[in-house]
C-alpha cells in the first residue's frame, strides 16, 4: 500500500522523534511513575513474607509525623537558600573578575571552572580532609603548630553543617560564574562608553547598566542551582554520614538510608517523591515568573 | 531540505539492507560476549564481595593459597567500603538486584537475620552440619542462625576491648582500670602529667560517629552499668530506663570533649586507632585487629607499649563487650554454589584463619586455634580474651536490624554532641520509634 505524501512525512517525523521520546520516557517519566506506584505500598525488603500490600497514602501520612523527616527537611531548605545565595554571590564575583581584561585571564577562566569539573565525592573527601581535626589544612591556617587548640569543624552540628555549604559553594559557584559571563560578554561596550561620557562612577554603571542586562543570566544561574541544591547527597554522603545528631541529614540522603540501608521501599520512595514534587513546584514557580520575564527580556 | 530529498532519505531508511545492517550492528556485540563467555567457563569464576582489610595482604595471600588447591577456580575479589554500613548498602543493593555477580560475601555479625528472611543468603544447613559447627566458638553459631537455619560460616570474631599504654600506667603506678570512672581518673592523672613534661596527649579515643560502631560503644557503657537497649524476651527497649540514661550522661559529660577529643565525634575505627598508635591517647576502645597494627613498628609509635584489658564497667555492673564479627555467605543467587561453598569452607578453615589472625590480627572462631601454640606465641592475651569472646554481647537480633540501629545512631549521637537536650525525652521517642519498627514484624 503506498502512502500518501503526508502520512509518509509524519513517518519519518515520528522515527526522529522515536529515540529521544523514548529516552526521555525509559529514564525520567518510568521512573517518577514508579516510584509513586512504590510510595503507594507496604515494601520491606528485609521480610518478603510481608508481601507487597497496597496502603494507599499510609506511607505519606506517616511522612507528615516523621519528625526526622521534618528535620531533614527544615536543613534541605537552609542548605538550598544558603548555598543559593552564596554561589549566586561568588558566581558574580567571579564572572566580573574573568570578564576583564588582564594578562593571564585564560589560565584564570581555566582554573575557575576546575572546581566544577571535580566528581563532587572526589572533592568531598578533599574537603573532609581540609576539616579534619588533626591534619586538617583549616586547622593549620587558623593555628599553625599549636596542635592543642585544633578544632574540630565536622564534630559540631553547627560548623559540620557550614562545612558542606563551604564544600557546595566552592564547587558550584563558578558554574554560576560562567553562567553570568556569558550575560555579561552580550552586553555591548558602547554602554560603557557612552556612561563614561556622561560621568558615571563605576557603581552607577555597574547598578544601572550591568546589573539590569545581566538579570536573565542570574536568574538561570539561579533556577539551575536552586533545584540542584534540592539534590544533595554526595556531599552528606562523603563527609558526614547526615551526622553529628543528624545535623546534615538532607532529605535525600534520610531517603536512600529509609530505602538502601533499611530496606523500606515503599517509605523511602515516599521520601523520593516528596523531594520531586518540591523540585517541581520551585520549577513551576520559577519558570512561571522568572521564565516569562526572560523571554520578554531576552 | 525539500522534500524530494526527505523522501529519498526515507526510502534508503527503511530500505530492508539498511535493517540487516543496523541489526547486525546491533548483534555483533552480543555474539563477541558469547565468544569471550566460553572462553571463560574454562574456569569458574568465584566473584568475592569484600571490604578492603585493615592489614594488606592477608586475604590475597589466603587466594593464592585456594588457587593453588583448586585450579579450576579463580577468585575475583570486588572491594568495598570499609564502614560496615556502607558496605551493606552497597551488598543488599547487589543482592536485591539478583546480581550474578555475587557469589561469596562477608556479613556483619548483625547481618544474617535479614539476610535470611529476605532470601539473600543461601541457608547452609546441608554443607554445614551440626558436628562442624560444633568446633566454632558458640555465639558466632547463634548469630548467623535465623529461625533454625545457619546462613553464615563465622570467619573471625570481634568483640570490644579496652587498649591501653602499659609504659604510661606503670610511669603514674596504676593498674588496668576496673571501671569506667576509674579510667577518667587515671586518664586525667596520666594527661595532666605528661602536659607539665611537654607531652600533649589525650586520655581516651573511641568510636563516636553516627555509624553503626557508635551502637557498639554505647551499648557497652549502657549494658556495663546494669542497662539494655532491647530485652530479648519483651522486645521492649530500655533506652529511657535509669542505667541507660545514666550511662549515656556519662559519655556526654566524661568522655566527649573530655577524656577522648571533640573530634571523636566523627571518628569511625581507623581514625581513633589513628590517635592511640600515634602516641595520642593512653585509653582506646577498639576490636581485636588493634592489637596487631598497634605493636607493628611501621605503622606504630607505641610498638610494644599497647597493653590490653577487658572493658571498664560502671560501679555495681559488669564488663560487657560488644559482639562484632565477620561472616561468609554464599549468595542465593549464585551460579556456582559449589564453588562458592570450596572457597568459603577454605576460607573459614583452619589454616586460613590462622593466617587471619597471624597476619591480620584477627581472633579466630575456631575453638582448636585457641589453643595453638603459634597462635598463643603472637597473642598472648587471646587464653584470656576466649572468656570475653564466649561472653560477647550480640546487638538487638531482628530482621529490620538496620532501621533499628539507624533510630540508635540517631539518638546515641544526638545525645551526646548536643549538650542541652532532654535525654529522658530523646530516649523515649527513639523508643517509640523502634517499638514501631519492631511490631512490623508481627
Amino acid at each position: 500500500m503506498r502512502l500518501t505524501r503526508a502520512a509518509r512525512e509524519n513517518v519519518f517525523v515520528a522515527s526522529l522523534l522515536f529515540p529521544g521520546l523514548f529516552f526521555i520516557v525509559a529514564f525520567v517519566f518510568y521512573p517518577i511513575i514508579y516510584s509513586i506506584y512504590l510510595s503507594l505500598h507496604r515494601i520491606v525488603l528485609g521480610l518478603p513474607s510481608l508481601g507487597r500490600p497496597f496502603i494507599g497514602l499510609d506511607n505519606y501520612l506517616r511522612l507528615l509525623e516523621d519528625r526526622v523527616a521534618l528535620h531533614s527537611m527544615i536543613n534541605t531548605l537552609v542548605f538550598v537558600f544558603t548555598t543559593t545565595f552564596f554561589e549566586i554571590l561568588c558566581g558574580l564575583l567571579i564572572a566580573l573578575v574573568i570578564n576583564r581584561q588582564f594578562k593571564g585571564r585564560g589560565i584564570a577562566r581555566a582554573a575557575i571552572l576546575v572546581p566544577w569539573a571535580i566528581p563532587t565525592v572526589v572533592s568531598s573527601q578533599m574537603w573532609r580532609f581540609i576539616f579534619n581535626d588533626n591534619y586538617g589544612m583549616l586547622n593549620y591556617i587558623f593555628f599553625g603548630y599549636s596542635t592543642h587548640s585544633y578544632a574540630a569543624w565536622l564534630a559540631h552540628p553547627s560548623t559540620a553543617f557550614a562545612a558542606i555549604v563551604i564544600a557546595d559553594v566552592w564547587k558550584t559557584s563558578s558554574f554560576a560564574g560562567l553562567l553570568i559571563l556569558a550575560g555579561l560578554q552580550l552586553i555591548p561596550d558602547e554602554l560603557y562608553r557612552a556612561a563614561r561620557i556622561d560621568g558615571a562612577s563605576p557603581w552607577q554603571q555597574f547598578r544601572r547598566i550591568t546589573l539590569p542586562l545581566i538579570k536573565p543570566a542570574l536568574l538561570i544561574a539561579l533556577l539551575f542551582r536552586t533545584i540542584d541544591a534540592f539534590r544533595v547527597f554526595d556531599l552528606v554522603f562523603v563527609m558526614t554520614q547526615g551526622g553529628p545528631a543528624d545535623s546534615t541529614n538532607v532529605l535525600q540522603f534520610y531517603g536512600y538510608k529509609k530505602i538502601f540501608t533499611e530496606g523500606l521501599m515503599g517509605y523511602g520512595s515516599t521520601i523520593s517523591v516528596l523531594v520531586f514534587v518540591i523540585s517541581l513546584v520551585v520549577s513551576l514557580v520559577y519558570i512561571k515568573t522568572v521564565g516569562t520575564r526572560l523571554f520578554q527580556n531576552g | 531540505m525539500n522534500k524530494t530529498s526527505i523522501h529519498s532519505i526515507l526510502k534508503t531508511f527503511f530500505a530492508a539492507k539498511m535493517y540487516m545492517f543496523v541489526l547486525v550492528l546491533m548483534l555483533f556485540p552480543l555474539f563477541l560476549f558469547s565468544c569471550t563467555q566460553k572462553e571463560r567457563d574454562l574456569k569458574t569464576t568465584i566473584h568475592f564481595v569484600t571490604w578492603k582489610p585493615n592489614i594488606p595482604g592477608v586475604q590475597e595471600e589466603i587466594i593464592r593459597l585456594f588457587e593453588l588447591e583448586h585450579p579450576d577456580i579463580k577468585i575475583v575479589r570486588e572491594i568495598g567500603p570499609h564502614s560496615s554500613t556502607a558496605f551493606h548498602d552497597l551488598l543488599t543493593q547487589k543482592l536485591k538486584n539478583r546480581s550474578e555477580d555475587v557469589d561469596v560475601f562477608l556479613m556483619d555479625v548483625i547481618w544474617p537475620p535479614e539476610f535470611g528472611a529476605a532470601g539473600w543468603a543461601m541457608p547452609l544447613d546441608e554443607m554445614f552440619p551440626r558436628l562442624e559447627r560444633a568446633k566454632f566458638l558458640e555465639g558466632t553459631i547463634l548469630a548467623n542462625t535465623y529461625r533454625g537455619s545457619i546462613y553464615g560460616v563465622p570467619l573471625f570474631i570481634d568483640s570490644g576491648m579496652l587498649y591501653y599504654r602499659k609504659d604510661l600506667l606503670a610511669k603514674y603506678g596504676f593498674t588496668p582500670p576496673e571501671t569506667w570512672q576509674d579510667m577518667i581518673s587515671q586518664a586525667e592523672v596520666i594527661v595532666s602529667g605528661e602536659a607539665n613534661e611537654g607531652k600533649e596527649l589525650y586520655g581516651f579515643s573511641g568510636q563516636f560517629k553516627q555509624y553503626e560502631g557508635l551502637v557498639c560503644d554505647m551499648m557497652e557503657y549502657i549494658l556495663s552499668n546494669g542497662g539494655e537497649i532491647l530485652n530479648s524476651e519483651t522486645e521492649k527497649p530500655g533506652l529511657a530506663q535509669r542505667p541507660a540514661l545514666e550511662a549515656v550522661e556519662f559519655v556526654r559529660k566524661n568522655i566527649i570533649g573530655r577524656a577522648a577529643p571533640i573530634g571523636v565525634l566523627t571518628y569511625q575505627e581507623p581514625e581513633s586507632l589513628d590517635v592511640f598508635i600515634q602516641g595520642k591517647a593512653v585509653f582506646h576502645r577498639n576490636w581485636p585487629y588493634a592489637w596487631q597494627v598497634s605493636n607493628d613498628p611501621e605503622r606504630s609509635r607505641i610498638a610494644g607499649k599497647a597493653g590490653i584489658a577487658k572493658l571498664p564497667h560502671f560501679t555495681g555492673g559488669r564488663s560487657y563487650a560488644a559482639l562484632g564479627g565477620w561472616q561468609a555467605g554464599i549468595s542465593s543467587y549464585s551460579k556456582n554454589k559449589k564453588a562458592a561453598w570450596e572457597f568459603v569452607k577454605f576460607l573459614t578453615g583452619e589454616k586460613a584463619q590462622k593466617i587471619f589472625a597471624l597476619q591480620g590480627g584477627r581472633a579466630p572462631t575456631r575453638k582448636a586455634l585457641y589453643d595453638d601454640a603459634d597462635v598463643l606465641k603472637s597473642y598472648p592475651h587471646f587464653s584470656d580474651m576466649k572468656e570475653v569472646f564466649l561472653t560477647a554481647y550480640p546487638r538487638p537480633v531482628t530482621p529490620l536490624y538496620p532501621a533499628v540501629s539507624n533510630i540508635l545512631q540517631r539518638y546515641f549521637s544526638n545525645a551526646i554532641s548536643s549538650p542541652h537536650i532532654d535525654l529522658k525525652a530523646e530516649a523515649r521517642e527513639a523508643s517509640k520509634e523502634i517499638e514501631e519498627i519492631i511490631a512490623m514484624e508481627k
